[in-house]
């Protein structure tokens, strides 16, 4: 069973320059996660709307990135990388990290272990055939662990997991002797928050102006004396469109060419924290006892 | 059963108080999780929520001690006991404490013999955790028991479950009284996320469904006018309400932090805890 190991967080350093690490990650699907007709007959509507991120939203968004220099972490399902393969080829080529988000779709919350195992196996293995490496990084496609998902995620050689929601920074578990680091999340800066499904959309594009730039504003006071990372998680479907994509290419203007942020892949926060995080005791902590920032 | 009383009302705060601002700051994490129909806790809205007792709660603390100002910590017993450093934290900044249910049951669909047991577990945690003795108390989905068994079983000085007034009123009961100090809807909650209760279906997209920061900054502001104009000839509160796994999230707690700025400019605009508003209603009011 997973343990979260108790860290004093406060005395993590960043590389040295760094104020704050910036993490994008980009959902990867093609409409997998929408939900079906009656009969399983295809949605065009919802489903349509997010294969839009596998046919056009990723090139958009990787020719940002390209124009930028930054490297960030794509989070794919396996059969949208089965699907559109080149996407997913040219993503890894030009630097991004690639990591998995199940291989349809699949809720892990009540599988078995078997089950579970067989969709992580089989979406890694689609990943790691089509980049040449091995996939480090998890996130469950619809935001719930089952109580066994990170001890088989450390099991099967992951470094990290994306999941959960619960805190500002990195924390590390324990799970059979393994070490597995959270990467915790956001669903407040969420693309698909503002400019998703269900209807009405809430805000629009420049609702997430308005999220985005309010939540730098905060971390970046905070990070004076505290250490701290903006992690934003959006969709190649949702952010890949026109109108977002210039939202966030507003936002990068802000931030990018500053040496004190760290765009950093998800991978390397990981890496850092685990080298960097002092974890005070052997014996695991509860995963929801409080602790002060 | 308890009734009410409506002396008069007052008609002007004391010390030149135009417009008393209550912050009620909801501490409860996770304790209102939405479960699948399997009886099973959502693990999203588990770890959604658990932001609250593990950061959002620090963050308003720190809000609130930045701008110099105090308001009410509205404490789930069942949140007290997993983080129980927040509410010494509060205990220590000088807040108002009160109790917020045992773990944000849905208490109207429970029988009173079960209500009563939670408040009482709810007592006996804040004075084995904090050494607080329990003087308000605020159930949000209230039941029909609960203002009679406030009135019989506790000493508490005032409640705040009810929707339904802009200024605080008495209730009578059990031969005593007890100060209602209703809120309003313009919490952090009605304005910025859709919360599913556990007692509907849970939704795939719960805590989520969210507006923006700036939509929450202009309910506060919209309210706050409305409010202020008003006080200029009639005693008027603006009850606001704040939730620690909401506002406590680094794009929102802007918007709170953006308000209170805004509002301090304002004369006659002061921040209080429901103790004090409390003190002051009586006096300015003989009953």
């Amino acid at each position: 069973m997973a343990l979260e190991l108790e860290h004093e967080t406060n005395k993590v350093r960043w590389p040295k320059g760094v104020r704050l690490p910036v993490v994008l990650t980009f959902e990867h699907q093609s409409g997998e996660g929408a939900p079906l007709y009656p009969g399983n007959r295809p949605n065009y509507m919802i489903g349509g709307a997010m294969q839009y991120g596998a046919r056009r939203g990723i090139w958009n968004i990787l020719e940002l990135l390209e124009k930028y220099g930054i490297k960030a972490t794509f989070l794919v399902v396996g059969s949208t990388a089965e699907n559109y393969p080149d996407q997913v080829k040219a993503a890894s080529k030009a630097g991004h990290e690639i990591a998995g988000l199940s291989y349809s779709f699949e809720s892990l919350r009540t599988a078995s272990a078997d089950r579970e195992r067989s969709v992580i196996r089989r979406c890694a293995g689609v990943l790691e055939g089509l980049t040449g490496s091995r996939i480090l990084g998890w996130r469950c496609p619809d935001y719930r662990l089952g109580p066994q998902t990170l001890d088989i995620l450390a099991e099967e050689g992951f470094l990290w997991d994306s999941t959960l929601l619960n805190d500002d920074l990195p924390y590390v578990f324990d799970c059979g002797g393994q070490r597995l680091v959270e990467i915790p999340f956001t669903t407040s800066t969420a693309d698909k928050t503002f400019i998703g499904y269900p209807y009405p959309q809430r805000g629009g594009p420049y609702g997430l102006a308005n999220a985005w730039n309010n939540e730098f504003e905060i971390l970046y006071a905070e990070s004076e004396t505290s250490p701290r990372f903006l992690i934003l998680s959006l969709q190649t479907w949702a952010t890949g469109r026109p109108a977002p994509l210039r939202i966030l290419r507003q936002f990068l203007d802000r931030l990018a060419g500053h040496e004190e942020f760290w765009f950093a892949q998800s991978t390397e926060i990981a890496k850092w924290w685990l080298d960097h995080s002092m974890v005070t005791k052997s014996e695991g902590a509860s995963h929801v006892e409080g602790k002060a920032s | 059963m308890w009734k009410e009383k409506h002396p008069k009302q007052p008609v002007s705060w004391p010390n030149g108080v135009r417009l008393p601002i209550l912050i009620s700051v909801h501490h409860q994490s996770e304790e209102a999780t939405c479960a699948f129909p399997d009886g099973q806790p959502d693990p999203f809205d588990v770890s959604e929520r658990q932001y609250g007792g593990r950061r959002g709660a620090w963050r308003l603390l720190e809000v609130l001690d930045r701008h110099g100002i105090k308001g009410t910590w509205l404490i789930c017993g069942a949140t007290m006991e997993k983080y129980p450093a927040v509410s010494r934290a509060v205990k220590k900044a000088g807040h108002a404490i009160a109790g917020h249910t045992y773990a944000h049951e849905m208490i109207c669909n429970l029988p009173a013999h079960v209500e009563l047991e939670l408040i009482k577990k709810t007592v006996s945690v804040f004075e084995d955790i904090l050494g607080e003795r329990l003087r308000g108390w605020r159930t949000c989905y209230a039941s029909h028991n609960t203002l009679d068994l406030l009135l019989e079983h506790t000493d508490f000085e005032w409640d705040g479950s009810m929707w339904n007034d802009d200024l605080p009123y008495v209730i009578e009961g059990g031969g005593r009284q007890i100060l209602e100090m209703p809120f309003a809807t313009y919490s952090d909650a009605a304005l910025a996320v859709s919360i599913s209760s556990s007692a509907s279906p849970v939704t795939p997209f719960s805590t989520y469904h969210s507006n923006t920061p700036d939509f929450i900054f202009n309910g506060w502001k919209a309210a706050f006018e409305g409010l202020y104009e008003m006080a200029a000839n009639k005693a008027a509160m603006m009850p606001l309400v704040v939730h620690d796994f909401t506002a406590g999230r680094p794009s929102r707690v802007k918007a709170l932090n953006d308000f209170i700025s805004y509002v301090k400019s304002f004369e006659g605009v002061v921040f209080t805890d429901h103790e004090e508003l409390g003190k002051w209603w009586r006096d300015s009011c003989s009953l």
